[in-house]
Parts: structure tokens; sequence; C-alpha cells
């Protein structure tokens, strides 16, 4: 009951006029941001922090519009995903994978529809998560220490083999490729400079943001000249403005299951997003693998990451509400908000500033709503984006893109690094290595060795730690699992093409 | 000839509209949005033009890289004589410098001043069995590989140099200190967090990002790196009162090209002084839990060349350099 | 025949990966140190790319020609304009990266060059001003 009213306390702050306003503003704000290639949610928070200083916003108002950014953000990241085959943020990767052949075969809008209302019910899941077991998940999650962090990236990239139809030897070395350029820069551990040349420019490694706008924005821009000299690129039939409600639901029961996974993935600190729609993705395509078309336009290969993402979000508020620890990186961002207004983050954060909890948490119900209202006409808006004339649309996502890493940087030398993972992503693509994996390895890959190298500093070597925790067994256990399935289907299926052939 | 034309044209129509207000004060934070540099830029730039200390607000400019190497870099060879910039650093930057991580030493640029200091320091979680500091050093000297310890800087960094400093002036030998486990987290907050969920069993680091779980009674301070005991916490006892001679603050401050003028350098130092002086600065250090320290121009440059040189000797005697 | 020479290449920056990484140490840290993780990243790596050497796909359909000359003509054109973003500021490089890869991409001079004009106008105003975020504005040699 307790609890109850203080909900309602929550939506008395978040429904004043001013708080509403900057609600809406935000998810609208956020989804562009979102949506634009190279601008993620980090940068999205970090450019408006600004914004709300010179606003003069109270420490509540400040927080409930950026919150409702990173939400929008979430929820637009998806729309380069499915219409441009670009990621508009790092957890939209999963999305490009069944998103963008839907809509190349004409049912964009459907596809986005599936995309909103699966980050609907994320988001949502997420959110009643967080109102009605903050404090336990986090202390749940203080629990979770390198070792399991290390099982939960072993799980990752066991599994990531799976995730294109094609030849599983060459995403699994896209994975590793990634993995390796994750290992480039300082060492955290020691300090040491690492396939760096001794440039000062490598030292913090490359930033994956960098790495996803080569990879696919410019990727495509070849891929596109190559397509249209051939004569290949014929116009991509619109389909209709506005999905039917059928259309909507199509995700299914993949919402809810992708929301499940990407939700506990964002409760611990530093999973984050691009884990939870991940995991989210190869949940779903091992569950829904008897009849699953994944990789050519599944809807559950849509609703499921985006459900996925948008519940970690949610998620990775709590470690950042309940113990002042970011999950992601935007909630770090937001951290350094709370604390230049004077608010110290922490454990105490319920009980000393419940108006300003509270008064998120509405916000983020009424954002929700927003959101997906919001959402489903501007889908008309984005199909449409598609029978804009190419020489306008790839310059302009260029550009924007350029601009969303130089204008955080301020370093030329990123954008010639930029140019260069162009160039390798259209030679991987024209090899038929999907650039999934790649990201999902530089994304993923200094937090495993980072858990790693810290649980054997813990046990002063000894090597039995990543196998003495119940949590970290528990792990190895589903990923043995998800291994044998994958192993035996793949084997019937053998044998059944090897039957009909006979 | 004429598209050439035209593209001149626009472009020198497009540049005389906005040429205009160019100059504003710019402050280069060198890693990325949401760290503690960042936020040192962003804080001081708005309470600066809050103050009207300076005509528009301050520009904040981002330039990650190397642990602010990059900036420095920068700096160094392109706008050594920038009157209109300074660029937030603080004692992680200047260790950086001494040992060596960085294009060039201190003297390169000219040190303005700091506002404001963090403390380190030691602290365990509630139920510990370590009650004073005497308990965790007696613990280190049976052996020195029986604890994990963590913070937020990796081997070598200050959060580390700081716990090594503690073991040096209690008499550990170099080749015991150096089996003391030192784990490293992305902050002093997961630290803490790793801490209580029992994988380590003290954490040294700032105290500023962890105050909350000092005050919501889920760690303990062991000792405060300072010389006084830090206002926030009067109960917890500094290292000096237990015995052991070391202090560890991690001040926040700025530098500026080392081609800035007499004068240019001397507006930035009376610019910060006069908002080290409001009432302002020192509520808002406070909320973050940083102490006011106050030191400027000459007196700073000084420390600044002072400290790293005592840092260099210290990471040379516990073998983090050569 | 692709697959075999991407796969050797990728085997060689596999062992140069690993064989760099046995060089890497540091006197003072984990016990694992900075050369342990790449090590066991090289290994498989480099079954992978053998993978590849063994098994390759079925040959990519290159590009020749022309629009191999477009590709590159626009690689060309952005690292160029990466290189120039500074010197020329922010409007006037835009308006001509623009401009050249509206041309690359099939459009006509005139339209290129309204949308070149448009586009670096707006993106300008929409982050230095609109965002906070600042942009050079002039070329080097004016300011």
């Amino acid at each position: 009951m307790d609890m109850l009213s203080a909900l309602a306390q929550g939506f008395a702050v978040a429904i004043t006029p001013t708080n509403l306003a900057l609600a809406l503003f935000g998810c609208f704000a956020g989804t562009l941001i979102g949506a634009l290639p190279g601008l993620g949610p980090v940068n999205g928070v970090a450019i408006l922090i600004p914004l709300a200083f010179s606003l003069g916003l109270e420490p509540t108002s400040a927080l409930i519009m950026l919150s409702c950014i990173y939400y929008g953000c979430m929820y637009g990241g998806r729309i380069s995903s499915i219409m441009l085959n670009i990621p508009g943020d790092e957890p939209a990767i999963m999305t490009t994978l069944d998103g963008y052949p839907m809509a190349r075969a004409g049912k964009a809008s459907e596809a986005l529809a599936i995309s909103a209302v699966a980050s609907f019910i994320g988001a949502t899941f997420a959110t009643i998560g967080l109102t009605l077991f903050a404090p336990l998940l986090a202390k749940a999650a203080i629990y979770f220490g390198p070792a399991d962090y290390f099982a939960l990236y072993v799980m990752a990239f066991a599994t990531i083999g799976g995730i294109t139809s094609v030849n599983p030897f060459k995403t699994l070395l896209a994975a590793f490729i990634g993995l390796m350029i994750a290992s480039v820069g300082l060492d955290p551990a020691t300090g040491t400079a690492r396939y760096t040349a001794g440039s000062f420019h490598l030292y913090d490694g490359f930033d994956p943001i960098v790495a996803i706008v080569g990879l696919f924005a410019i990727s495509e821009v070849l891929v596109y000249l190559e397509r249209v000299h051939q004569g290949q690129e014929k116009m991509v039939p619109l389909g209709r403005a506005l999905p039917r409600f059928k259309d909507m639901m199509a995700g299914g029961w993949a919402n809810l299951r992708g929301s499940v996974i990407g939700f506990v993935c964002g409760i611990l600190p530093g999973a984050g997003a691009s884990l939870g729609a991940f995991m989210s993705y190869i949940a779903e395509q091992r569950w829904s693998a008897k009849d699953g078309r994944f990789g050519e336009g599944d809807p559950r290969g849509i609703a499921a990451p985006e459900a996925g993402n948008n519940a970690a979000s949610g998620g990775a508020l709590i470690p950042m509400l309940t113990l002042g620890v970011p999950g992601s990186g935007t909630t770090a961002v937001m951290l350094a908000l709370l604390i230049s207004l004077n608010i110290q983050p922490g454990p105490l954060l319920f009980d000393r500033q419940p108006d300003l909890v509270w008064g998120l948490i509405a916000a983020l119900y009424i954002a929700n709503i927003a959101l997906l209202i919001m959402n489903i006409p501007m889908i008309g808006l984005f199909t449409r984006m598609l029978s804009m004339p190419q020489w306008v649309l790839m310059p302009f996502v260029v550009m924007v893109s350029f601009l969303g890493v130089y204008s955080i940087s301020h370093s030329t030398f990123d954008l010639f690094v930029m140019v260069g993972f162009g160039v390798m992503g259209y030679i991987l693509r024209m090899l038929g290595i999907s650039l999934v994996p790649v990201i999902l390895g530089l994304l993923l890959g200094a937090d495993m060795e980072n858990n790693l190298r810290r649980a054997l500093s813990i046990s002063n070597g000894d090597f039995q730690i990543l196998f003495s925790s119940p949590i970290a067994l528990t792990l190895y256990a589903i990923t043995a699992t998800m291994l044998g399935l994958a192993f035996l289907l793949a084997f019937r299926s053998r044998r059944r093409a090897r039957a009909t052939a006979g | 000839m004429s598209k050439l034309s035209k593209l001149f044209g626009a472009a020198v129509l497009w540049t005389s509209l906005s040429v205009a207000g160019a100059t504003a004060a710019e402050c280069i934070a060198p890693a990325d949005p949401g760290g503690g540099w960042d936020f040192t830029c962003r804080t001081i730039g708005k309470m600066l033009f809050d103050q009207k200390l300076v005509d528009a607000p301050v520009q904040v400019t981002n330039m990650p890289g190397g642990v602010g190497a990059v900036a420095y870099a920068k700096v160094m060879s392109s706008r050594a004589d920038d009157a209109e910039l300074m660029v937030a650093t603080s004692t992680v930057g200047v260790t950086q410098i001494a040992q060596g991580k960085y294009p060039a030493d201190t003297s390169v640029m000219r040190w303005v001043a700091m506002l404001g200091t963090d403390v380190g320091v030691i602290v365990v979680p509630k139920d510990s069995d370590f009650k004073t500091l005497d308990d965790l050093v007696a613990a280190l000297k049976e052996d020195p590989s029986a604890l994990a310890v963590a913070g937020s800087s990796g081997a070598g960094g200050w959060d580390h140099i700081r716990l090594l400093m503690l073991a040096q002036a209690a008499g550990l030998s170099g080749d015991e200190y150096k089996q003391i486990r030192w784990v490293q987290f992305d902050g002093g907050g997961p630290a803490v967090t790793q801490m209580i969920g029992g994988q380590v069993q003290a954490v040294s680091t700032d105290l500023g990002e962890i105050a909350g779980f000092v005050e919501s009674g889920d760690i303990r301070i062991l000792a405060a790196l300072s010389d006084e005991r830090i206002p926030a916490f009067p109960d917890s006892p500094t290292a000096k009162e237990q015995g052991l001679d070391v202090t560890g603050y991690n001040w926040r401050g700025f530098y500026t090209g080392g081609e800035v003028s007499d004068e240019g350098y001397n507006a930035w130092v009376e610019r910060l002084q006069k908002l080290y002086d409001t009432d302002d600065w020192k509520e808002t250090a406070k909320g973050n839990g940083l102490v006011p320290v106050w030191r400027g121009g000459a007196e700073f440059e000084a420390y600044v060349k002072d400290q790293s040189e005592q840092m260099r000797k210290i990471s040379q005697e516990i073998g983090v350099i050569k | 025949m692709t697959d075999r020479i991407v796969g050797l290449f990728l085997l060689a920056i596999s062992i140069w990966y690993g064989v760099t990484a046995g060089d890497y140490e540091a006197s003072f840290g984990d016990p694992l140190g900075p050369a342990a993780f790449p090590i066991m990243l090289s290994v498989p790596a480099a079954i992978l790319s053998l993978t590849m050497i063994i098994r390759p796909d079925e040959e990519p359909a290159w590009v020749t020609g022309k629009p191999l000359l477009l590709q590159v003509g626009a690689v060309s054109l952005l690292l160029a304009y990466a290189g120039f973003l500074e010197v020329l500021g922010f409007p006037l490089a835009t308006f001509i990266a623009v401009a050249l890869l509206g041309r690359i991409l099939r459009s006509s001079w005139p339209k290129s060059i309204a949308s070149a004009a448009i586009m670096s106008a707006f993106l300008f105003l929409a982050f230095d001003k609109l965002l906070g975020l600042p942009l050079p504005l002039l070329p080097e040699f004016v300011s």
C-alpha cells in the first residue's frame, strides 16, 4: 500500500503542466536523436544537459526530461535500423537483422509498428519491474561478481554463431574480429598501451559509435553505388502507410520473452541494453526455431530485440536509482547530472528524495504511452523517407554521422577511422560476413576481459574462481543447453534435408 | 566557372552571416560527457556565467583520449597562446604526466588554479572485522596477499598508489606491498557495490562518489587521507591520527596554454578566485563531496610541479615506472 | 578465391595479434596481465581464418569499371572531407562534400548544390546553435 501511495504522489509530481510538457518534448527529441545514426542516447542526454541547466529546471523536472529523452532514443534507434539498415544507436544493431529485410519486402510500416509495440511492452514491463522490485533487485545485482559477468559474456559469444543463417564460422570469426578490435587502447587494469602504434588517439580504443557508423552507414553508400550501376536498385515498394492492428501484434509472445531477458540484462550494472537486445534475439531464435524465418524478416526477430533493449534500458535505471551505480553509458551521464544538481545518488536516494524518484517513475509510465501514441502516426512519415531521392538521403545520413562523432570528440582522427571502418564493412559484406557480431564483439569485449581479469585478481590467479559461484555455474549450464540444442537442430534439419533429397 | 563562383558566393554569404559573437571563453573537458572532468568544466563554466565573471556562457568542448593526453597534445601544438581557453584537470592528470604518459611534462602549460579537492578514503563493509586502520595494516603485514582491495584506477593509478603509500608508511617493503591484490573497477560506485557483495575486502578511492554509501551505513571509513577530518564525516579518523602520515587528495583545477600572456593568465586566475570566494561555490563543492581549497597563480604552478615530482618518485619507488 | 585471400590476410593478422600481445607486460598489476586475453583470442581467430582458406564460399561478384571508380571516388571524398573539415571550417567543407557526393550519387549539379547549401546551413545551425556543440565556422586562412 505504501508503494501505491508513493506512486500516486509521483503522478502528482509528474502531471504538473511543466513536467508533462518536458516529458513530451523529451520523448519527441529522444526519438529523433535515437533515429539519427551517430547520435545515440549517451550523446543525446549529454548534449541536452546544458539545456536543462540553461532552462533553470528543478532537479526533478530535469531528470524527467532526460529520462524521457533516454526512453525516446531507445524507441528511435530502431527506425534507421529498419529503414536504412543503419543502427541508430548501439542497442538497435540486432533490429537490422530482421527489420531491414522486412522493409525491403515492402513491409516497412509493419516492421515499424511491430517494433513500436515491442518497445512499448519492453519499456512498460521494465517500468513495472522498477516500481515493484527496485530495491530487491538491486540487492540481488550486488551479488553478481566478476566471475559471473565473465560467464554471462561466455554465454553471449558461445551462442553468437547462430545469429545469422549463413556460414556460422564466418559469423564467429566476425565476433573475434570485434573482440580483437576491442582490445586496442590502454589496458584499464595496468595502463599498458596495446596495439596503439604509439598514437594517443588510440589510447581510448575505438569508439563503438565510430565503428557502427563506419561499418553500416558508409558501407551502405558503397553498396548502393554498386547496385545502382548494375540496375539492381529497384524502388522499394512502399506498402501501406499505416499498419493494421493485426500486423502490429505480429510479435506475439516474443514481446514478453524479450522483455524478461532484456530486463535481467539491464539490471546488471555494465551489461546494458546491447547485451539485452542480443540475448533476447538469440533466445527467441532458439525458442521459435521450428517455424522461424530469422534473418529474412521474421516479426519475432524484430519484436524480441526491441522489447529486449527497451526493457534493458528501464532495468538499467534500477542500479542507478537504488545504488548510484550506472547500469549503462547513458545512466552514467544521468548520474553525473544528478550530482551536478547537488543530489547525492546512492542507497539513500529513495528515502531522501521520494518526490524525485517516484515522480521520475510516474513520468516513465507517461512517456511510454506518449511514445507509443507518437510513434504510430510517425510511421507514415518515416516510410516516406524511403521515397526520398538517394542523393539527398545518403549525404544527409553520412553528414549527420560524421557530425555526431565529431561534435562529441572533436577529433578528425575519428573521422578517418570511420571511413576505414566503412571500407572494411563493405568488404566483409561482400564476403557474406555479418557486421552485427563485429559490433557485439567490440561492445562487449573489453568488459569480458576486464571481468575475467578482475576475477583472477580477486583469486590471486586461481582459475577455480570462475567455476565456484552458483550463478556462474547456472549460466554455463544454460550455455551448454543452448549449444546442445543448436547442434541437435542442425543435425535434424540436415537429416531431413537428406531424406527429402533421397 | 559559374558553378564555382556560385559556390564561392554562397560560402561568402554564409560566413558573413555568422561572424559575430565568435570569441567566448572555452573549457575543454578532456573526457567523455559525464565524467569528473566534464563535470568540472560544466559546473565551473555555468557558475562563471551566473556570477557574471564572463560575458557569454562558457563553451564546453569534450576532447576524450588517453586520460587527457589527447587534449594536452592538442593544446600544446595548436592552441598554446589561446587566452580564452582553459582545460580541466586533476591529480589524476598530474599522475599521468609524472608517469610519462603525456606527450610532455608540466612545464609546457600554465597552471591556473585549483578550487577544491576530493579526499581519498579507505573503506570497508559495515560488518567487516577491520575496525581500525591498524587492523587492516596488521592483516597486510601478516600476509600482504591476504586481502583483495579495489578502486577505480588501474594498478599504478592514483587510487592504487594511495593504498601503497599507506602500506609503505606502515613499514611494508616493496616486495611485500606489491603482493597486495588490486582489483580495478570502472568507478568508485561499482567498486563499493562489489565490496558489499563480498568480492573484495576493502576499497581505496575518492570519497565524493561513494559518500552516499557511508551515509547509509553500508560501509565504514577506516581512514581519511587528509590533514584534518572531513567536515561531512567528523567521526571518521584520518590516517595521520592513526599514526600513518599519508595524505591523498584529488584536486580539481585548470591549466591553460604555455604561451598565454601574463595578462590572459592573470585574468583567469582572478576570475576563478572571485568564483571561489562566493558562497555559491562552497555550497556546490560541498554537495559534490569536495572540500573547497584554493591555490592559484604562481602558488599553484609550484604546487603542481612539486606534486608531479613527488608522484614520479613514488611511482619509481613502488615500481610502476622504471 | 577472395575468401582464400581474405582468410590468409586474417590469419596473418591473428598471428601478428597474438605475437604482438606476447610483448605486453606490466611490471605491476593483475595476475593475468595484459597479454593473456589477446593471446586467448588469437588462437581461435587463426583457426577460424583457416576454415575460410580451406572451405571458401562462392566468389562474390566484385564490381569493376565505372562503379568501382565511383566507390573509390566516394571513399576519397570522405577522407578528404575528414582532412579538410578543420582547415576549411564546417560550413564550407560540408557544402563541397555534399555537393560532390550528390554528383557521385548521380544527381545534377544544380540539385546537388542546392541540397549542399541547405544541408550545410541546416546542420551547422542545428548542431552549433541549437544543440550548443561547437563546430569550426571559418576556414583557417580567414580566422
